[in-house]
């Protein structure tokens, strides 16, 4: 089944001057699937991203997920969409500090309100105590470090257990065996859960055991290799 | 909607910001204390210049008019062939005296609203105790009915009215004149009325009422007693005094009085215009302090949610991209205007109540005025809070508005 499909994506930036950045961008995913998104520094791939997202909803071509057609729908629509189904870990982990990072990670969950409070709080326990960072549930988001922050950040992305869940370098400031802990993971939601992963990433190794690698150059595919 | 989740963050933002929040609230307590404060001492205020004027005023009063001569008569007797006019006409000298006046009593009393009628009448008169003078005004008055009035027993410092109503030559003077003439409860006073007629009366009682003048100058006595001064016959009242059962109607019910008996009325306000108009000076300054305060505080508010909103727009970004959509950041932020608010009120409320009753403590001590007047009425609270919270959901609808509308990719991307 597919799970993600975008046809002719285009972007331009008009600040300062006209600047296409994503130029006619198609192609799909299959529900389940492990994607990595390779290429330069400022190829484009964060823009690509946050338009898969439907964060940004300012572009051309059109953008299905899960079969349904989200280009062209309501910023409240959107917003329901993204609480319940999207999970998004940020290339900057953006936490929000005067919160704990229970609650950092416990918000998005109480917003679906589809579970208790205590429901909600025992699994992002179990989603922080997953990925090494249990002892730092009751820490304010600002009183840990970096690595400690993206992690806490990814745990965010799962409380809702979405379909797709997107991250732009989720990886980029962890140390080789926490970068391993957080692919395992990953991996192991697509293979068990059926969930699809699309992540950006600049480590080779990470990418390479992914099931398909999309390779991008000035905003446009140029290679998609399939494991 | 949610809200439980909004209200937890917007709580956890407030607790964050302890000094802002403090701040904020505290602009709102002084707006709201000084909205208690002010309606409680101008309703106070209020309320005893209206006591003072109705203690000597009645809420209407009933009296013929002087007429100015018109040309009636000439008609009747030169008919209206020509144009009668009469130039340069002067007032008619007539008698002041009411008509039957004790079946005008009877109709007034019969009148749903009407609490009292007293039928007066009054003379100009000159005091004596031996070879000592001093200038009075004699009021002929049924006393039981004045006191219901003007509550003339509470002013009294000797005696008292009902010896007044068994006693027929008895008076009642004031503090000022039975000093000034050495004159005690139970001695005699001789009256001398401008037309020289003399009566000698006994004084059964003395009132003060601390304002110089009427202590000075007025005296009641039994109605009988003026028209023999006068040298006018029994039937002789030239005003009656009518107090009604709400003294802001008096208005209506003295126009509907009027027009029935056909006689001349005025009422406590018309008698007293420079009264009503201090009050409505008063009523407006107290107004636009207040506004000024309450905008203040709104200000402040607005200003503090608007500064926290541009510190927090990366998390507003967050929040809206793992799904929250506008209408839940509106509600985020209106619940912490709506928290400042009600601290504010909470404080407000109590604050209030301390400045009103602490300044309900300074002693004045001029004439009859002891203490500042400050009423404490519950409306003036429940407004105050009612407008408190009104201002703080205004002040923080805007800023509230202002965040939603953060694109959040803009601000994640940096
Ligand atoms: N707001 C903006 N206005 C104008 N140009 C922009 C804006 N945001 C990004 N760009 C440009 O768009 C291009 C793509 O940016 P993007 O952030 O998608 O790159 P990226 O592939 O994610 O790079 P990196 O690997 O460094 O994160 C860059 O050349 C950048 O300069
Ligand atoms: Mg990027």
């Amino acid at each position: 089944m597919i799970e993600l499909k975008a046809t002719g994506i285009n972007k331009s930036f008009y600040a300062p001057e006209r600047f296409q950045v994503l130029n006619n961008i198609s192609f799909e995913i299959t529900r389940g699937e492990f994607i990595s998104i390779t290429g330069k520094s400022g190829c484009g791939k964060s823009t690509l991203l946050y338009i898969l997202s439907t964060m940004d909803t300012d572009y051309e071509g059109t953008l299905e997920l899960g079969g349904e057609l989200v280009t062209g729908k309501g910023q409240r629509e959107l917003a329901a969409f993204r609480n319940a189904r999207l999970g998004f870990v940020f290339q900057f982990h953006y936490l929000l500090p005067d919160f704990t990072c229970l609650n950092n990670v416990m918000i998005p969950g109480l917003r679906l309100g589809k579970l208790s409070r205590k429901e909600v709080e025992h699994n992002a326990y179990e989603k922080l105590k997953l990925l090494g960072v249990g002892d730092q549930a009751l820490k304010r988001a600002s009183r840990i470090s970096g690595g400690q922050q993206q992690r806490v950040a990814i745990a965010r992305a799962l409380i809702n257990n979405p379909d797709i869940i997107m991250g732009d370098e989720p990886t980029g400031n962890l140390d080789t065996r926490n970068t391993e802990i957080v692919f395992e993971m990953l991996n192991k939601l697509s293979l068990e859960e059926q969930k699809t992963i699309i992540t950006v990433t600049h480590d080779k190794d990470f990418a390479s055991r992914s099931n398909r690698i999309i390779e991008m150059s000035d905003g446009a595919i140029i290679n998609q290799q399939k494991r | 909607m949610n809200l439980q989740i909004n209200s937890e963050i917007a709580f956890t933002y407030l607790v964050a910001r302890k000094k802002q929040t403090l701040v904020a609230s505290l602009g709102v307590m002084f707006g709201i204390s000084m909205y208690i404060f002010m309606n409680s001492l101008i309703s106070g205020t209020n309320e005893y210049f209206e006591k003072m004027t109705l203690s000597s005023t009645p809420h209407i009063r009933l009296y013929k008019d002087h007429e100015t001569s018109n040309s009636a008569m000439l008609d009747q007797s030169i008919g209206d062939s020509t144009v009668n006019l009469i130039v340069n006409p002067r007032l008619i000298k007539s008698d002041d005296r009411l008509i039957n006046p004790v079946g005008l009593v009877q109709f007034i009393r019969s009148v749903s609203s009407v609490t009292a009628a007293s039928p007066q009448v009054t003379a100009t008169v000159i005091c004596s105790n031996g070879t000592v003078q001093s200038n009075g005004v004699v009021s002929g008055i049924d006393i039981i009915e004045q006191d219901k009035m003007f509550d003339i027993t509470s002013t009294m410092i000797a005696g008292s009215v009902k010896d007044l109503y068994i006693n027929p030559n008895g008076i009642i003077i004031g503090s000022v004149m039975a000093h000034n003439l050495n004159i005690n409860l139970e001695d005699d006073v001789t009256v001398t009325a401008s037309n020289g007629s003399v009566k000698v009366l006994h004084v059964v009682g003395i009132f003060q009422t601390t304002i110089k003048n009427v202590d000075q100058t007025k005296c009641y006595s039994n109605v009988s007693v003026v028209q023999q001064l006068l040298k006018k016959d029994r039937g002789y009242i030239t005003d009656i005094y009518i107090n009604i059962k709400d003294h802001n109607e008096a208005n209506v019910v003295a126009s509907s009085i009027a027009k029935v008996t056909g006689y001349n009325v005025e009422t406590w306000q018309s008698a007293n215009e420079q009264a009503i108009a201090a009050r409505t000076i008063r009523d407006t300054i107290a107004n636009s302090v207040v506004v000024t305060i309450l905008l203040v505080a709104g200000f402040g508010i607005y200003n503090i949610l608007n500064m926290m909103i541009y510190e927090k727009i990366k998390e507003i970004a967050i929040l809206k991209a793992t799904g929250f959509a506008g209408q839940h950041v509106i509600s985020i932020f209106i619940i912490q205007a709506l928290l400042i608010g009600m601290i504010g009120v909470v404080a407000g409320l109590g604050f209030g109540w301390l400045v009103s009753k602490t300044v309900s403590m300074i002693y004045i001590g001029k004439g009859n005025l002891e203490y500042l007047p400050v009423s404490f009425y519950a409306k003036h609270y429940v407004q105050g809070s009612a407008f408190g919270i009104l201002t703080a959901f205004f002040a923080g609808y805007i800023p509230a508005v202002r965040a939603s509308d953060v694109d959040p990719v803009q601000i994640i991307r940096g």
